[in-house]
């Protein structure tokens, strides 16, 4: 049973913007709206995701800009942050709300730019991103985004001999798949010893392990169960799972199993009615090659343990029985942090409508997005389905 | 907050070299950092610990790419695991998971907010 459904999808290229969050938003808006065959007059509501452009830009109260600039002005706008989670969550109370009978069609969708067109180099968001970790805690110790996932795969690494060779396949897979994706921030591939000789950032992490500072948007058009069918080419929602955890990583009581993952994962199968079996392909947030490793088994994709082996087997290649991040993922799509959840759904409803390219999958009927925010104390998983 | 743990008193002992923690009588839990309830069960009023200030490396990393305000490279952060709690905070003197570290002072930022220094055992 559908608790609502995907008509329309769109996105910018990610990748390097000169343009206002605005202009940025429209384009992407747009590309919802004229894929759902709607305008601007007949969106409801806007659920609106920006993590940090107040502290990257010095640009807040973005929900009624966006929506004034994208001729939606007048409408109730609510924006989200929850870290790299921000549009998920985002998404998430849309389908509630759309669920509920409060809207019939909303648009939801999120932008961010990270790059140095916002002014800020690599030092400076670095700072601006470890804003997510605990200011008392965490972050006096020097402690920076790719250290608090390195601090997770480590641990992981050590109880499971997952090694660096096997994180570098994820990139490598990544990649690929971004190499066939147009709208990409990396179009090209690259192999395992190009991964393995780069620069560390944080170990176990090299340059290539790690998401770039991107810039984009994403959006999509979600509608009621009821009306779905007057549209061209809807997508069901069955499930949106939604947990937390403990905040700092020192206090969670295991913190490389992502255990909020497991709980947004058990919550969203359990309104589909499906298990990790009945999953045909996956988006995870792979914002470094380690989180993807730990994803892939938060969601019951492969056993625990088993990431970093099915990663270097193939098993999560486009080719491979649990396909992983068609897209590119994170780490080759890119990660504009409030884009980057309804990102994750408009690959979604592209390949279960088989509209993505050249990097379709075969046989894709049933997919799960998850996405998570900070030290992965938010976590969102939904699971989308070929409209029965 | 009027009782329990909190950030201001948790900071002071770290100065003078003491680790404290909160303990949950309802479900023995005890974190290493000021909460105004447990965050494993929800019971209010962690009773206020003092942490052992020894233990071993439970995860840990070295720092490569600096944010902003923080000039060094390559130091290393790593979570301590006290036995009864964790602890975040730096790592001076090469110390892999396992390894038995010691409390060694602390570090302070900008803003004067401290976390704990280890070093090898
Ligand atoms: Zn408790």
């Amino acid at each position: 049973m559908p608790r609502v459904a995907v008509v329309g999808a769109g996105m910018t290229e990610f990748g390097i913007h000169d343009v206002p969050l605005e202009e940025l938003f429209a384009e992407a808006a747009f590309g919802a709206l004229d894929d759902a065959g709607a305008e601007p007059a007949d969106v409801e509501a806007l659920y609106f995701g920006n993590a940090m452009s107040g502290q990257a830009e010095n640009a807040t109260h973005l929900g009624p800009k966006v929506a004034a600039h994208a001729g939606m002005a007048g409408i109730p706008v609510q924006r989200f942050e929850d870290a790299c989670a921000t549009s998920a969550n985002a998404f998430k109370n849309a389908v509630a709300a759309v669920e509920a009978g409060v809207h019939d069609a909303v648009l939801v969708g999120g932008v961010e730019r990270c790059t140095p067109e916002t002014g800020r180099d690599t030092a400076a968001m670095t700072r601006v991103f470890a804003s997510a970790s605990h200011r008392q805690y965490e972050q006096p110790a020097g402690l920076t985004f790719p250290g608090v996932f390195a601090l997770l795969t480590k641990r992981h690494m050590h109880e499971h001999g997952t090694t660096e060779e096997q994180l570098a396949h994820v990139a490598v897979k990544n990649h690929g798949n971004g190499a066939l994706n147009p709208r990409a921030h990396f179009g090209k591939e690259v192999t395992i010893e190009e991964v393995l000789d780069g620069p560390v950032v944080a170990d176990p992490f090299r340059l290539m392990d790690c998401c770039p500072f991107s810039d984009g948007a994403s959006a999509v058009v979600v509608v009621g169960d009821d009306v779905a069918d007057s549209y061209d080419a809807p997508v069901d929602v069955t499930g949106v799972g939604h947990a937390t955890d403990v905040v700092p990583i020192a206090d969670k009581k295991t913190p490389h199993v992502t255990q909020a993952a497991r709980d947004a994962a058990e919550e969203a199968y359990e309104q589909a009615g499906v298990s990790a079996d009945d999953i045909d392909f996956a988006e995870v947030h792979d914002c470094f090659t380690g989180a993807e490793v730990l994803a892939s088994e938060a969601l019951g994709l492969v056993a625990d343990g088993e990431g970093g082996p099915a990663a270097a087997a193939g098993r999560t290649a486009r080719d491979g029985d649990v396909p992983i991040n068609p897209s590119g993922g994170l780490k080759a799509k890119g990660h504009p942090i409030g884009a980057t959840g309804t990102a994750q759904v408009v690959e979604l409803t592209e390949q279960l409508r088989g509209e993505a390219g050249a990097r379709q999958l075969p046989d894709a009927d049933r997919a799960v997005a998850h996405n998570l925010g900070g030290d992965a104390a938010t976590t969102v998983v939904s699971v989308m389905e070929v409209r029965g | 907050m009027s009782e329990g743990l909190t950030h201001a008193a948790w900071s002071d002992a770290l100065r003078e070299g003491v680790l404290l923690g909160g303990a949950c009588d309802d479900c023995g839990a005890t974190v290493g950092t000021p909460k105004a309830a447990c965050p494993h069960c929800g019971a209010r009023g962690l009773e206020p610990v003092e942490l052992p200030t020894a233990g071993t490396v439970y995860t840990e990393t070295t720092v490569e790419v600096p944010p902003e305000g923080i000039d060094e490279r390559g130091y290393q952060v790593a979570v301590v695991d006290l036995g009864v709690a964790r602890v975040l905070g730096r790592l001076d003197g090469a110390a892999e998971i396992g390894d038995a570290v010691a409390l060694a002072g602390h570090v302070e930022d900008e803003q004067g907010y401290v976390v704990p220094r280890f070093e090898p055992a």
